[in-house]
């Protein structure tokens, strides 16, 4: 391992790696925080650019931007109460009342360290027990995943305690919405209308900005302060921030552990790890923490899950060339194009690549927390937009965002509909982040159920054959007894105060 | 009416006629639109789009549009105006699969070919401690002694693979279960941990890890191909007809464009193709994927598609056995 690093340095160590990791950042910073727009976008912009370098400046670069693209979506989230990326959805239960409270660069400085630490611990995980952690990770097939979208569905009942029947209708929902499109198993078309643009279904960020943003511009018109410029003083974040967030250190190693872990699955990705990680964070806390009033451990838990995740979704692709997630597919065929071939091969044949990765990554993540202090008053100037400027001007970010995810105008009215069951569903008290795990999760759940089943030879038992399958269905069932138990505590324990009508 | 406003008026009014008249193709970024997700073919494509978009002085950006078998690429490739800023990437699947099994309503000269592009041999393999069969011909007599036990992925359904491995189990009368997945490594990680039996493997997931799965047959008749996987097995070395040979190269893309383009649009991407194509060092790169860089120009396009499509043809049954065998024994 040592040698692997101290090989890796060499490849490491120029000017040039650390401006192309600061660039990357930078880049990643804005594109997470535009709605729409992602850290899977800026890759897929940037990388005939970065093909151009040699293999590990290449990848620092595309790492970069993936770090900076993961943490960027909590920005907008809790200025504008948009995820910027739906890596972000869980972090606005918090970021934004925290915001509203008069502690925006608070939030924005929790989330960025979080990131930070979240995304170093994710490299330490995978600098230390990448081969072993792939291994395991080698072993978790259909039933396996099927179980795993469903401990990730847990997450519904923890950010809808408003209520708990809406948060369910709305997830319901959510996976009904995820049929729609080409049935893998079948090939047959379901709920597209004859529109070949529905073939694969919605585009996801459509639906999340569709949401978010413009139920959440319209919330804005109705005000009668569009001309008014805000009056916030808006304190500059400090460095100072990492210490709020060591505070809750458990929350922190607990949620990365999750994210790290989630990361190393193929195809679980980032929304179910701070979703997971949010879920349990608020379970285990105390009652006058008040999760989704603004509480600090909410976007510890969400943003050090998802930046965590991105460590964790680089081992099955470094150690077996196996995709963690959309992000790292992209990076896989970087790497091809450069002529390495990311499996075991990589490791024997090309250690100083491979450490040189691991370095360029703890190196983002390092980076990540100077260059986001540093830039976050900009993303806070926001704040003092009049809204007769903000609206149109995230509007039309929004809009460009969805449009080149793929070229797609239909993309544009699918955001438009969903703006307006977004409208909808705020006005009948829906909480709409369940109708996002529930469209995220859904192909995830159905896909594995499915194939489970065609491959097992005995039906259900094949989720209860296998030993990891078998743990899991323990675990949900385990899980779902401590939301009960938990949220059943709290409504005993009572709060000090009516919450605040936080409509997420 | 002042100076300035004459002025600013005069410009805009010269700018607007004299627009057109300077303009000269390519003025801006053309897409090429691929019907498929990230991975080693869009590495391919973005290898031959940067060398495109360095001769024509504009970028090409890979579109990666998954989905339906590769329908949805080709249906938003045609609803795009044929103005030569728009390329589908044509791949066997979408370009002459589909139409036979009857779920696209286009025909291969719908299109104008602007070159072939690669080809990607494919083979099946199985885990490396596998018990139950030793080679190919032992893998069809357990699965004739097992019947619906089989169970194999070919990533998607009704692809290049799962007619081919269709076909195959329909000559040796053996009835497997296809399990289709989204991602063809999770598959293959699949074989590896025993859930699976057998699955496709194409020669970049082969290279990527030549150890993860034991190669039991190249399904192509090409030495090349063999070559590509190590020397294993391919489908002259075993003593059955399973129809597919002279199906070669299989996994071929041709670059295509919408018909009514203009015609000196299209030369010019059809030579600034050649070039990168002819190009040593875009071919270096591309073998070095595993795929095999084509010399075919336009001229050979209704030759070589007409001739798989005919073959093609003449499988198409095989997914339905497949799939009528599985319920008769259910």
């Amino acid at each position: 391992m040592f040698d692997m690093l101290l090989g890796g340095l060499g490849l490491v160590s120029s000017f040039s790696t650390a401006a192309l990791v600061g660039a990357g950042l930078i880049i990643g910073l804005f594109v997470g925080a535009l709605p729409g727009l992602g850290p899977l976008m800026g890759i897929i912009l940037l990388l005939p650019y970065a093909i151009t370098f040699p293999p590990v400046q290449a990848m620092g670069f595309l790492i970069a931007i993936y770090v900076g693209g993961s943490c960027g979506g909590a920005i907008s989230a809790i200025l504008l109460r948009i995820p910027g990326t739906p890596l972000a959805a869980a972090t606005l239960f918090d970021g934004y009342p925290m915001a509203q409270n008069g502690r925006a660069a608070d939030a924005i400085g929790i989330a960025i360290s979080a990131s930070a630490l979240g995304g170093a611990f994710g490299g330490l995980i995978l600098i230390l027990f990448s081969p072993s952690i792939a291994a395991f990770a080698a072993g978790f097939g259909p039933p396996e995943y099927a179980l795993l979208a469903i401990t990730g569905l847990t997450a519904i009942a923890a950010v809808s305690d408003q209520s708990m029947l809406k948060g369910l209708i709305a997830g319901t929902a959510g996976l009904l919405l995820a049929t729609a499109g080409t049935d893998e198993f079948t090939a047959a078309e379901r709920f597209t209308f004859g529109l070949f643009e529905m073939s694969d279904g919605f585009n996801i960020v459509a639906i999340v900005v569709g949401l978010f943003a413009i139920s959440e511009m319209s919330n804005l018109l109705t005000g009668n302060d569009l001309l008014d410029r805000p009056t916030l003083s808006i304190a500059r974040p400090g460095f100072r921030t990492v210490l709020l967030v060591l505070r809750h250190w458990p929350n922190l190693l607990r949620s990365s552990s999750i994210g790290a872990f989630i990361g190393a699955l193929p195809g679980a990705g980032g929304v179910i790890s701070s979703f997971t990680a949010y879920a349990v964070a608020k379970t285990f806390s105390r009652a006058d923490e008040r999760y989704g009033e603004g509480a600090e451990g909410g976007i510890v838990a969400s943003e050090s899950a998802n930046n965590a995740t991105a460590g964790g979704a680089l081992v099955p692709t470094l150690a077996l060339g196996i995709p963690g997630d959309a992000v790292t597919a992209v990076l896989i065929g970087a790497l091809l194009i450069l002529g390495i071939f990311p499996g075991p091969t990589l490791f024997a044949q090309h250690s100083d690549i491979v450490g040189g990765i691991f370095l360029v990554y703890m190196l983002a993540n390092i980076a990540l927390f100077v260059v986001g202090i540093l830039l976050t008053p900009l993303f806070v100037y926001v704040l003092r937009l009049r809204k007769l400027v903000l609206i149109p001007t995230v509007l039309l970010m929004c809009a460009i965002g969805t449009y080149a995810v793929g070229s797609s105008i239909f993309d544009l009215w699918v955001m438009f509909a969903f703006g307006i069951v977004g409208l909808i569903l705020r006005a009948g008290g829906y909480p709409l982040a369940p109708m996002v795990i529930g469209v995220i999760l859904g192909p995830l759940l159905e896909n594995n159920v499915r194939r489970a089943l065609l491959l097992s030879h005995d039906g259900l038992r094949i989720f209860i054959d296998r030993p990891v399958s078998a743990t899991l269905v323990f675990i949900n069932a385990a899980l779902l007894l401590c939301v009960f138990f938990f949220t059943l505590r709290r409504h005993f324990a009572g709060r000090r105060s009516k919450p605040l009508p936080v409509n997420t | 009416m002042n100076f300035k406003t004459i002025v600013t008026g005069a410009v805009l009014a010269l700018a607007a006629i004299s627009g057109p008249a300077l303009a000269e193709y390519p003025e801006r970024t053309i897409e090429s639109i691929l019907p498929a997700g990230a991975g080693p073919a869009m590495s391919v494509s973005q290898i031959i789009a940067d060398a495109m978009g360095k001769t024509l002085g504009v970028s090409l950006t890979v579109l990666a549009t998954p989905g339906a078998g590769g329908i949805k690429a080709f249906q938003t490739g045609l609803n795009k105006s044929a103005d030569g800023y728009t390329i589908i990437d044509g791949y066997v699947a979408p370009l002459v699969l589909q139409p036979i099994l009857g779920k696209a309503d286009w025909k291969y000269d719908d299109f104008i070919p602007l070159h072939a592009a690669a080809s990607n041999a494919f083979a099946i393999g199985w885990r490396t401690d596998e018990t139950r069969w030793s080679d190919f011909e032992g893998m069809m007599a357990w699965g004739k002694d097992n019947p619906g036990k089989l169970r194999y992925s070919s990533g998607q359904r009704n692809n290049l693979p799962h007619l081919v491995i269709a076909k195959m189990l329909q000559s040796y009368q053996v009835v497997a279960q296809n399990v289709p997945y989204d991602s063809p490594p999770t598959a293959n990680n699949d074989v590896k941990s025993g859930i699976l039996d057998f699955s496709f493997v194409n020669v970049g997931s082969y290279k990527q890890d030549p150890e993860a799965l034991k190669i039991g047959l190249v399904l192509s008749d090409r030495p090349a191909a063999k070559a590509e996987f190590g020397g294993a097995p391919s489908i002259t070395d075993i003593n059955a007809d399973l129809g597919l040979s002279g199906l070669a190269p299989m996994g071929w893309d041709w670059w295509l464009v919408k018909k009514n383009t203009p015609s000196e649009r299209v030369e010019k991407l059809r030579a600034a193709m050649g070039t990168a194509m002819a190009d040593p060092d875009v071919r270096t790169r591309i073998e070095r994927l595993g795929f095999e860089p084509l010399d075919w120009d336009h001229t050979h396009y209704d030759e070589i598609v007409s001739g798989v499509r005919d073959q093609l043809s003449t499988m198409a049954d095989a997914i339905k056995w497949e799939e009528d065998a599985l319920k008769a024994l259910k």
